[in-house]
């Protein structure tokens, strides 16, 4: 990446719910809410480790991951993920798209490493959004991994009764 | 007192609150130290630490009956608090520490026994006049009885594990054809959890409320209760905030309850702590579930309401000592409420998320008690539950504690797992846990979304991760950092960082 990126003047955040947040550079450590500026400090004390500082309160921040534009943030033990995106970038995701449609192939992954107690669904099933599709055995919980969109069952990798690490391939959905 | 020093059979919040009263009582304590946290908290309670870390058995040290007592025999302890969970509702355990001269504090075997086993402790109930939802006479054999049963009652039912507990081996049944299949998973799954297929059939209550009765009982024959706990906030029956007292009693129904759940407790011939569940239907018709033989995890919320400790309680019991209180000493003063602080993803559906604790901050008004084993740089294992803290917060009234908890909430700092503060601090501001007319259900029916964030919080992150973009990318002078491992970022670089910012 070049400093001519810098002349683009603006850059974007898009949640993984297609929120876009717009930013002009160089960035300002204020953020603009109805007609005033708030101060934002992003700030790091030996006790509290990394925060904001918003209006007075401090609310804490972690990095969980970081990869390539691709950012999931701890804000207020509440995760985002965001792509940052240049104006280009940004028209090019939204024509990359389009193109695409909505048909991208969903990889269902293991949350924590566990234990695959069952396999609720069967390869060329229709599942709904949150409907159970593997149960999962972790920290003597069973844990229901739920479908995230409404689609078809396309491959089953999960088998009941083995052992699973964390993000293991368990279910391909194609919506 | 004849207890002289006591083995902590347990780990975590239980064995730190457990130690500290010994410790006011002048009791020593013994705690083991395991190989899964070698420097956990509860270690520094301790006055006696028993290094167990060579040990390499599969089986956790708190489960094993044989090298428990083993340990506190060569520990020279006399007594051995199991704390919950584990042993503590194990009637051998219990046995083994009696045939070893070895003081138990709880109930007796037998007491044990009875509650543990559903179809006895129902079977009892009825013996004694205690309100039941109607259901089969003793465990059932097979589908085409629990069919004829359930049409004699009507659907829904619920098939429940005659050794069950913690909402294993239950299934609902709603119609006829749905039986066959739910039957078969409920044994299937009790014969797998609790080594015992008997399944027994009742009535399904729907949307009741979970209200359960703290019971004290002492040798000489007397029990008394100390209010309830209203524990309806529940996510596939783990509960996640109990407080007391609850919304949904007045004094009459409070007295007439309470009474049953003495009668169940005498007819074991109950001592030590005990809880007694029912469920609580919208016309205050009220049914016994379970009779819980052990210190439960909220039992702070009783203390808080009462002023009494029940870890000494169950001490001086065990001792031998008659209670010094009559039912008509017990007042119940204020309101308490407690958030279950565990490391879950609430946004991916409660799921556990073992880490380290990078940081850890908790309020230390007045208001607040904070019950944990955990501190910085301790680790959510997963080997273990998933418990952080438990935030108890007290107020006049239920709604000042509701105003502190909401207060509370924004003060508990914890790094390094997600947790399940932002499900609380939804729940604090949710119309129908602010009214109290929540039941059991509530998760499950009337949530739209598990957690709260104000409105600006996500463009607050969505201006972090622009300016890591930006320092990434753009900087002249950046120094070389692996963003890309993110957590394990190494502190000093990112401080530096955020220092040039």
């Amino acid at each position: 990446m070049t400093n001519d990126k810098l002349q683009k003047k603006k850059l974007y955040a898009i949640s993984s719910e297609n929120r876009q947040f717009g930013f002009t550079l160089p960035l300002k450590h204020t953020i603009r809410i109805g007609k005033r500026d708030y101060d934002v400090k992003l700030k790091a004390d030996e006790k509290l480790g990394t925060y904001i500082l918003w209006k007075n309160r401090k609310y804490p921040v972690e990095i969980v991951r970081s990869r390539q534009n691709r950012y999931e943030i701890l804000f207020n033990d509440i995760s985002y993920t965001f792509t940052v995106e240049t104006p280009f970038s940004l028209q090019r995701m939204k024509v990359l798209n389009a193109q695409k449609g909505k048909a991208t192939t969903e990889y269902i992954k293991a949350p924590m490493p566990g234990k695959i107690i069952d396999v609720l669904v069967r390869e060329g099933g229709v599942v709904q959004r949150g409907e159970p599709i593997v149960i999962l055995e972790a920290m003597k919980m069973q844990n229901e991994i739920l479908s995230p969109v409404n689609g078809t069952i396309v491959k089953i990798s999960a088998k009941p009764n083995t052992n699973v690490m964390k993000d293991d391939l368990l279910v391909e959905i194609k919506p | 007192m004849k207890i002289k020093r006591i083995l902590i059979a347990n780990r975590g919040e239980i064995a730190v609150r457990i130690m500290k009263t010994a410790h006011l009582m002048n009791i020593e304590t013994v705690a083991v130290k395991t190989a899964v946290e070698p420097n956990a908290m509860y270690l520094s309670s301790a006055d006696i630490i028993f290094d167990n870390t060579e040990d390499t058995s599969e089986i956790p040290v708190f489960l094993d009956i044989e090298k428990l007592i083993a340990i506190a025999l060569k520990s020279g302890a006399n007594a051995v608090h199991p704390g919950y969970g584990f042993l503590a509702e194990n009637a051998y355990f219990a046995q083994k520490c009696i045939d070893n001269n070895i003081i138990f504090i709880g109930p007796s075997p037998d007491a044990i026994y009875k509650m543990g086993n559903k179809t006895i402790a129902r079977n009892l109930a009825l013996q004694n006049g205690i309100p039941m939802a109607m259901g089969s006479q003793g465990n059932i054999a097979n589908e085409e009885e629990a069919i004829a049963i359930a049409e004699k009652i009507g659907y829904p039912v619920i098939i429940k594990a005659a050794s069950g507990g913690g909402g294993r081996g239950m299934r609902i049944v709603r119609k006829k054809d749905e039986m066959e299949k739910m039957f078969v998973i409920a044994s299937k799954e009790a014969e797998k959890s609790f080594n015992d297929p008997s399944v027994f059939v009742e009535k399904y209550i729907e949307n009741p409320k979970h209200i359960e009765f703290q019971i004290l009982g002492d040798t000489k024959g007397n029990v008394i209760h100390l209010g309830e706990r209203e524990c309806s906030i529940q996510r596939k029956h783990q509960k996640l905030l109990e407080e007391a007292p609850s919304g949904a009693l007045d004094a009459k129904l409070r007295k007439k309850m309470g009474t049953m759940a003495i009668q169940i407790a005498k007819a074991v011939n109950y001592y030590s702590a005990g809880t007694v569940e029912f469920l609580l239907d919208s016309d205050k018709n009220f049914y016994f579930m379970e009779m819980n033989t052990r210190i439960q995890v909220e039992h702070p919320v009783t203390e808080v309401i009462t002023g009494i400790d029940l870890i000494e309680q169950q001490i001086r019991i065990a001792n031998g000592e008659a209670l010094k209180f009559k039912q008509e000493d017990i007042k119940l003063t204020g309101w308490a409420i407690e958030c279950r602080i565990n490391a879950e993803d609430v946004q991916a559906g409660f799921a556990p998320d073992p880490g380290k604790i990078e940081s850890l901050s908790m309020p230390t008004d007045s208001y607040v008690r904070v019950d944990t084993g955990i501190q910085r740089g301790s680790s959510i294992v997963a080997s273990y539950d998933s418990m952080i803290a438990k935030l108890i917060v007290k107020g006049k009234d239920r709604k000042e504690a509701l105003k502190h908890t909401k207060m509370a909430l924004d003060k508990v700092w914890i790094k390094g797992t997600k947790t399940t503060l932002p499900f609380f601090r939804m729940l604090v501001r949710h119309p129908k846990f602010q009214n109290g007319s929540f039941t059991t259900a509530f998760i499950e029916k009337d949530l739209e979304k598990y957690y709260f964030n104000a409105e600006y919080e996500e463009m607050l992150a969505a201006w972090l991760a622009v300016k890591l973009f930006v320092e990434e990318n753009l900087s002249d002078d950046s120094i070389s950092i692996d963003y890309k491992h993110g957590k394990e970022m190494n502190p000093w670089l990112l401080n530096k960082r955020i220092s040039q910012f």
